[in-house]
């Protein structure tokens, strides 16, 4: 009888910007392809549903070893995550994750961000982390860090308007991410300062 | 984000991903309304809409509607297609993830349950249970956007 296909090992999870990645080790069989499929199991199916679980379509019989599960991880409750190899006829047993994977660990990035001084207007460039994400954004006029003042941006759809600036004065800039769906927020970004046009004397 | 929603429920505030449920219930709404054929007929809203319901009593009829929807009617929603179950259980452990929110709500007495509210429940279960099982809870399934509208 056929030797039985090993399972996958060293099975986690990747997730960064609520952006969830399962990888596994390769199952190796000289001069052979290794097929892939992976299934998910949240907590209602744990608990409501027999423990049934559901295959991913798009991570059937796939020849990689990564999965996008972010679309089928959706809900801030533990899941289960297991994988199996396919070979011809042959099939190993699930390998499955160890623990639990739920959402609210991802681990969250300070957004790419680009300050600019457009004359007297202080304005912000946001990068788009995806609908889940809001960001609180800190600014000020530098030397009067005790000024700073705060806007929170919920959706990034074009450039920000912060400030309007002092001829010549120089304003920084920093922000977070947040992801109300978890309640959690990135470390802050570096802050980047930038300069209003004109001459600071006509401030004298 | 559009996403979230802060539903407050007198001296309870739930944080609900809305869009997250919805997203995942557009993508199936058709196919799921396609499997009712009892079109004529409703779960939720006879004989009175979900809006009659008086605000004192929006609370509990939300925190009955999520256990009836978690204990009842989503494991009977299995579907020969793996998309389709896909987003039921998107949907069914966002409800989940919701239905504990709420319950600590209720555990702290902030979700009180007046009498218009029992009746409402008591009407909704006797809608479902007049059907069979998989008609009464694909016809619950199909009718999820009369509650998200309802809870919005």
């Amino acid at each position: 009888e056929e030797a039985l296909l090993p399972a996958p090992q060293n099975i986690s999870i990747l997730s960064t910007n609520m952006k969830h990645f399962l990888t596994w080790s390769p199952v190796i069989i000289q001069g052979e392809t290794v097929r892939y499929s992976v299934e998910f199991q949240g907590e209602y199916e744990r608990v409501y549903a027999n423990e049934s679980w559901i295959p991913i379509s798009e991570c059937s019989l796939i020849t990689a070893t990564a999965c996008n599960i972010t679309e089928d991880i959706s809900a801030t409750v533990a899941y289960n995550l297991r994988v199996r190899a396919d070979l011809g006829a042959r099939r190993s047993e699930w390998g499955t994750l160890k623990g639990f994977f739920n959402r609210n660990t991802t681990s969250l990035t300070p957004p790419v961000m680009k300050v600019i001084a457009d004359g007297y207007h202080l304005l912000l460039e946001l990068e788009d982390m995806g609908p889940a994400f809001q960001f609180r954004v800190l600014y000020w006029k530098k030397g009067q860090e005790r000024r700073m003042q705060q806007k929170v941006v919920k959706e990034v759809s074009s450039v920000v308007h912060l400030d309007t600036m002092e001829a010549g004065a120089e304003y920084c800039v920093k922000a977070q991410s947040y992801v109300e769906d978890i309640n959690r927020s990135s470390s802050f970004s570096q802050t980047q300062c930038v300069r209003a046009q004109g001459d600071t004397s006509m401030w004298l | 984000t559009a996403g979230n929603k802060i539903l407050h429920f007198g001296a309870c505030r739930v944080s609900v991903s809305m869009a997250e449920i919805r997203v995942g219930f557009t993508a199936i709404k058709a196919n799921i309304q396609a499997r009712d054929p009892i079109r004529t007929l409703s779960i939720l809203s006879y004989p009175h809409s979900l809006h009659k319901v008086n605000s004192s009593d929006r609370c509990c009829i939300t925190h009955h509607l999520f256990n009836f929807y978690v204990d009842k009617v989503f494991k009977h929603c299995k579907t020969e297609d793996s998309y389709v179950n896909r987003k039921i259980s998107s949907i069914a452990n966002s409800f989940l993830s919701m239905k504990r929110k709420l319950e600590q709500c209720h555990e702290q007495n902030r979700c009180e349950c007046g009498r218009e509210s029992t009746e409402k429940f008591k009407q909704i279960l006797a809608n479902y249970e007049g059907l069979n099982v998989t008609s009464a809870a694909m016809k619950s399934l199909g009718e999820l956007d009369i509650l998200l509208d309802w809870m919005e």
